[in-house]
C-alpha cells in the first residue's frame, strides 16, 4: 500500500516461483558444475583420456551457455520481479544488505569472466593455465553462493538481527550452515545431473558408461547427505514454524511430502541410468533433470511457505506491513491501520473514505493491498474458489476474516484495518460469488467441520477441536453456539442448531474412531 | 490533481555508507555499463551494416563475423557490469524506480525475456555465422532489434521514474502493468540521444578492433577503422541535433541547470560539448591520416570521459527533476564498516586480478598459447 500493486491476474507469486524456481535450478549447477568441469578436466588429463576431455568441451559450452546466459538474466530476473511484486520487502534488503549484494557483484564479474575464459580458452590455453580459470571460476561461483546464503537464510530466521540490526547478526543467522551445507550438497548432485544430459548424446557407448558413472560418483553421495543437512537444517528452523509441513499448512504440507517423493525419485532415476549407463538414453536424463527439478523446486516452496505470515520473519508481513512500529515504517503497521483505518492510510488507494456506495470498489482496493501480495480472486490461491467450496456468505466471511491469523498454524497476516473496512472487504469478496444456501435440514458433519473449523483445526485426535468437545451432547451443542465465549479469538460463525448438533456427532464418532484413541 | 503523498516512503533502515559513497558508485559504475552496452548493441550495429555493404565491399562479411564473435561477451559484459549501477539505483531512489517498474510491470518484465532470447541469438552468430552465413544475418537483426526494444524500455522506466506527478492517471486507469511512459516529452529524443551514442562509441570499438590487427593485416584492419571511424564521427555529428532536441524537450525550469542556472551542470554541459567537438576534429584527422593509434587512443579517452561526464549531468538532472519530492538528508546514515571495508577491498583486489585473468590468458600478448 507504500507501493502501487501490479494487478496480475493469475498471480504474482507464480511468477515469483517460475523465475526463482528456473534460476536456483541453474544457479546451484552453476556452483557444482564449476568443480565437476575442473576436476574432470584433471582427470582426464592424468590419464590421457582424449574422448573425455573432448566430451567436457562439449560439456562445458553447454554448461556457459545454460549458466551464463540463463542462469545470470534469471538471478537478474529476481531481482527485476521481487522488485514488481513486493517492492518494500525488496527495498529492505536493499538497504540492509546493499554491501553484501555488493560484495556478491564482485565475485559474480570474476565468476562470468573466468567462466568465459574457460570456455574460449580450451584450443588456446596450456592445460595448467586452463585448469587455473577452471578453479577461479568455481571458487568466485562458490563465494558468491556463501554471500547470498546469508541473505535468503535471513529472511527465515533472522536471529539477533531483529534486536540489534547488526549486519553480521543477521548474516551468520541460525539457518546459515546448514542451509549453507545443504545447497552445497545440492550443486554436487545437479553437477552430476546435468552431466548425463550431455553424456547421454554421446554415440561412444563406452566412453558414455564413463561418464554415467563418473557423474553418479558425484550425485549418489550427495543426495545421501541430502537428508542430513535437512534434519540439521530442520533443527535449526524455529519448531513452531516447521508445523506448517506436519499438516497445518496445506501448502507447506504437501510441499513438503512432494520434496521428500521427488528426491527419492530422483534417487531411484540415478539407480536406474546406473544399470546400462552404456545405453542411457536423452529422454532419463532428461527426466531425471525434471524430477531433480521438482524436487528442489518444491523445497524451496516450503522454505518460502514455512516464514508465512512473513516475507522477513518478525520483520514484514507478506503483505508489506511491518511487524513492530518503528521510526520510519511510514504508518504501515497493524496496529496503525487498526486505528487510522487502511484507506486512509495506504498511499495507492481511490477510495480513501468508506460509504454505502462504494463498499465494494473500497473493498476491492484493500483486497488489492493486503491480500494480493499472495492472493488472487480467479487464479493463483484464488479466493473465490476457497469461497465456493466453503460456502461462505458475507457474513461469515466478516467473521472469518476477523481471525484470518490464527488460519492454518498463523500463516497468514492478520487483517489490519477498521471494522468498517472489514466489512468493505467481506462485501467484495462476498460479491465474486453471491451465496444463497438453501436451509439444510440434514446438515452432514464432516461438512459442518470441512467449511467451518478445517483452517484451523486439525482433524487429529489431539487438537482441541475433539478433546476440549464436552461429552455431554446438549451441553456441547449449546457451547458451540458462542464461539467467542469459549475463546475469544474465535470467530462468531452462528452456526444453526442442526449444524451444531451434525458437527458434535460427526467429532463423537471422530472421537471414537479406533484412529483416535489417543485423543481421549 | 497530483498528490505528492503518494510518493512511496523509503523503508526505516539507514543507509549503510554516506550518501555520496552511494552516489559515485552509481555514476562510475553506470557510466561502464553503458560504454559496455555501446560496445554491444553499437557493435552489433555496426555488423548488419558491414554486411548489408558487402557489395563492393569485399570485407563485409569478414567484419560481420569477426565483431559478431565479440557481441556476446559484450553482452556479457553489459549485464554483469549493469548489476551494480542497478543495486544502487535501489539503494538511493527505490521509491520512485519500484513505483515506475511496477508501472510497466510487463514491459519490464519481458526484459528478461528478451535479453535472454537476444543473447542467445547472438551466441548463435558467433558459433554458427560461418557454417549459416544466411540465417546468421537474419537472427543477428532479430538479436539486435531486441535490444533496441529493451533501451526502450529502459527509457520508459527511467524517464518516468522521474516524474511521479504523471503516475496516479496511470495507475487508477489501469494497473495492469502496461503503463509506458509514452507521453513523456523526452522520451524519443532521450531514447535516440542514447542509441546513437551506441552507434558512435560501438564504432570506436571497431577502431580498436582494428588497431589489436593493425600489424597482421594492415588492408582488412583499414577497413574495419573506416567504417567504424565513420560511424563515430557521423552519429557524433548527428547528436548536436538530436541532443539539442533532447535538452530543448526537458521542461524549461527543469533544463535552465543546463542554461546557467546551475553552474556544475552548465559547465558540464560545456565540457561535453567542446569534448565532443575534439573528437570529432580528432577522428576526422585521423581517418584523413590514416593514424589509428590517434582514434584508438586519443578519440577513446576523450570519449570515455564524456561518457563520464554526461552519466554525471544525467545524475544532475534526476536530482532536478525529483527536487519537490526528495531530499538526501531525507536518510540516517549508519555506516556498516566492516562489510563496506570487505567490500572495497574486495573491489580494489577484484579489479586487479581481473586484469591478471586477461594477462594470464593471453589478452594484452602473453604468451600463454599451447598452439601458436
Amino acid at each position: 500500500m507504500n507501493y502501487p500493486v501490479w494487478d496480475l491476474a493469475f498471480g504474482a507469486g507464480l511468477l515469483m516461483a517460475l523465475v526463482a524456481g528456473l534460476h536456483v535450478f541453474v544457479s546451484h549447477f552453476a556452483v557444482g558444475g564449476g568443480l565437476f568441469l575442473v576436476l574432470t578436466e584433471r582427470r582426464a588429463r592424468r590419464n590421457n583420456d582424449s574422448k573425455l576431455l573432448a566430451w567436457l568441451k562439449f560439456h562445458t559450452r553447454f554448461f556457459v551457455l545454460l549458466t551464463v546466459v540463463f542462469g545470470a538474466v534469471s538471478g537478474v530476473g529476481i531481482w527485476f520481479t521481487i522488485g514488481l511484486i513486493s517492492p518494500t520487502a525488496t527495498s529492505n534488503l536493499i538497504h540492509i544488505y546493499v554491501w553484501g549484494w555488493a560484495i556478491e557483484w564482485v565475485f559474480f564479474f570474476i565468476e562470468i569472466t573466468a567462466a568465459l575464459l574457460y570456455l574460449y580458452g580450451w584450443d588456446k590455453l596450456e592445460p595448467k593455465v586452463h585448469e587455473w580459470f577452471g578453479w577461479v571460476y568455481f571458487v568466485a561461483a562458490f563465494a558468491s553462493m556463501v554471500v547470498i546464503n546469508g541473505i535468503i537464510t535471513f529472511m527465515l530466521t533472522p536471529g539477533q538481527w531483529i534486536a540489534n540490526h547488526y549486519f553480521w547478526s543477521g548474516f551468520f543467522n541460525p539457518t546459515y550452515a546448514p542451509s549453507l551445507f545443504f545447497r552445497i550438497s545440492i550443486s554436487l548432485a545437479l553437477a552430476g545431473i546435468y552431466s548425463l544430459i550431455t553424456a547421454s548424446v554421446q554415440k561412444d557407448a563406452e566412453l558414455k558408461a564413463r561418464i554415467v558413472r563418473w557423474g553418479a560418483l558425484w550425485t549418489v553421495p550427495s543426495l545421501l547427505l541430502l537428508p542430513v543437512f535437512a534434519c540439521w537444517y530442520i533443527r535449526a528452523i524455529p519448531p513452531v514454524l516447521w508445523l506448517s509441513t506436519r499438516g497445518a499448512m496445506p501448502t507447506g504440507t504437501h510441499f513438503a511430502l512432494l520434496a521428500c517423493l521427488l528426491l527419492g525419485g530422483t534417487f531411484l532415476l540415478v539407480l536406474i541410468s546406473l544399470v546400462r549407463p552404456s545405453r542411457l538414453h536423452l529422454t532419463l536424463s532428461l527426466l531425471l533433470a525434471v524430477v531433480a527439478f521438482g524436487a528442489m523446486d518444491s523445497f524451496e516452496f516450503v522454505r518460502e511457505s514455512i516464514r508465512k505470515p512473513f516475507v522477513i520473519e518478525n520483520y514484514l508481513y507478506a503483505n508489506s506491513l511491518y511487524f513492530t512500529a518503528m521510526p520510519g515504517d511510514g504508518g504501515f503497521t497493524v496496529d496503525n491501520l487498526n486505528s487510522a483505518g487502511v484507506l486512509q492510510t495506504a498511499r495507492w488507494v481511490q477510495n480513501h473514505d468508506l460509504s454505502p456506495a462504494n463498499q465494494i470498489a473500497a473493498g476491492h482496493e484493500i483486497f488489492r493491498v493486503e491480500c494480493e501480495s499472495c492472493h488472487t480472486a480467479d487464479g493463483y490461491r484464488g479466493i473465490h474458489q476457497y469461497i465456493v467450496k466453503r460456502q461462505w456468505d458475507q457474513d461469515k466471511l466478516h467473521a472469518m476474516l476477523g481471525c484470518i491469523f490464527l488460519m492454518h498454524n498463523n500463516v497468514m497476516p492478520p487483517f489490519a484495518g477498521t471494522d468498517a473496512e472489514l466489512n468493505a472487504l467481506s462485501a467484495y469478496l462476498g460479491s465474486l460469488q453471491p451465496m444463497n444456501p438453501p436451509p439444510d435440514l440434514h446438515p452432514d458433519g464432516k461438512t459442518v467441520y470441512q467449511q467451518n473449523c478445517s483452517m484451523c483445526h486439525l482433524q487429529q485426535p489431539d487438537d482441541h477441536l475433539f478433546t476440549n468437545m464436552p461429552k455431554d451432547p446438549q451441553k456441547a451443542v449449546a457451547a458451540l453456539a458462542s464461539l467467542p465465549a469459549m475463546f475469544p479469538l474465535m470467530p462468531d460463525l452462528k452456526l444453526s442448531e442442526d449444524e451444531r448438533r451434525a458437527l458434535v456427532q460427526w467429532v463423537y464418532t471422530q472421537n471414537s474412531a479406533p484412529a483416535a484413541q489417543g485423543g481421549n | 490533481m497530483f498528490d505528492p503523498s503518494m510518493v512511496p516512503t523509503p523503508d526505516p533502515n539507514p543507509l549503510p555508507a554516506p550518501f555520496w559513497v552511494f552516489k559515485l558508485l552509481l555514476v562510475v559504475t553506470f557510466a561502464l555499463h553503458i560504454l559496455a552496452m555501446n560496445f554491444m548493441l553499437g557493435g552489433a550495429l555496426l555488423a548488419l551494416l558491414a554486411r548489408w555493404r558487402q557489395k563492393g565491399n569485399q570485407y563485409g562479411a569478414r567484419i560481420f563475423r569477426d565483431v559478431a564473435k565479440k557481441v556476446p561477451v559484450m553482452m556479457a559484459a553489459t549485464i554483469s557490469i549493469g548489476i551494480a549501477p542497478l543495486l544502487f539505483v535501489q539503494v538511493l531512489y527505490g521509491q520512485f524506480f519500484y513505483t515506475s517498474s511496477i508501472l510497466l510491470a510487463w514491459p519490464w518484465f519481458l526484459v528478461l525475456v528478451l535479453v535472454v532470447c537476444a543473447y542467445y541469438g547472438f551466441y548463435f552468430v558467433s558459433y554458427q555465422g560461418e557454417r549459416r552465413p544466411r540465417s546468421a544475418g537474419r537472427v543477428m537483426l532479430f538479436s539486435t532489434t531486441l535490444v533496441l526494444i529493451i533501451g526502450f524500455i529502459y527509457t520508459n522506466n527511467l524517464t518516468l521514474s522521474q516524474v511521479p506527478a504523471h503516475w496516479a492517471q496511470k495507475y487508477f486507469s489501469s494497473a495492469s502493468g502496461w503503463g509506458l511512459n509514452l507521453s513523456e516529452p523526452t522520451l524519443v529524443p532521450r531514447y535516440l540521444h542514447f542509441m546513437t551514442a551506441a552507434v558512435a562509441v560501438g564504432g570506436l570499438y571497431l577502431v580498436l578492433i582494428a588497431w589489436t590487427k593493425w600489424k597482421q593485416d594492415q588492408e582488412y584492419a583499414r577497413a574495419i577503422f573506416q567504417l567504424g571511424g565513420k560511424a563515430f564521427l557521423y552519429a557524433t555529428m548527428s547528436q548536436f541535433l538530436i541532443g539539442f532536441w533532447f535538452l530543448f524537450s526537458i521542461p524549461r525550469a527543469l533544463r535552465g541547470i543546463f542554461l546557467g542556472a546551475d553552474p556544475l551542470a552548465t559547465t558540464l554541459l560545456g565540457f561535453a560539448l567542446v569534448a565532443a567537438l575534439v573528437s570529432i576534429f580528432m577522428m576526422s584527422a585521423a581517418l584523413r591520416k590514416d593514424n589509428i593509434r590517434l582514434a584508438a587512443l586519443g578519440v577513446t579517452s576523450i570519449t570515455a570521459l564524456d561518457v563520464l561526464i554526461m552519466s554525471v549531468m544525467r545524475e544532475l538532472l534526476r536530482m532536478a527533476y525529483l527536487k519537490p519530492y526528495y531530499n538526501p538528508q531525507q536518510f540516517a546514515v549508519q555506516t556498516q564498516w566492516s562489510p563496506f571495508l570487505i567490500f572495497l577491498v574486495l573491489f580494489v583486489s577484484g579489479a586487479a586480478f581481473w586484469f591478471l585473468m586477461l594477462k594470464r590468458y593471453g589478452l594484452f600478448g602473453g604468451t600463454k598459447s599451447a598452439q601458436p
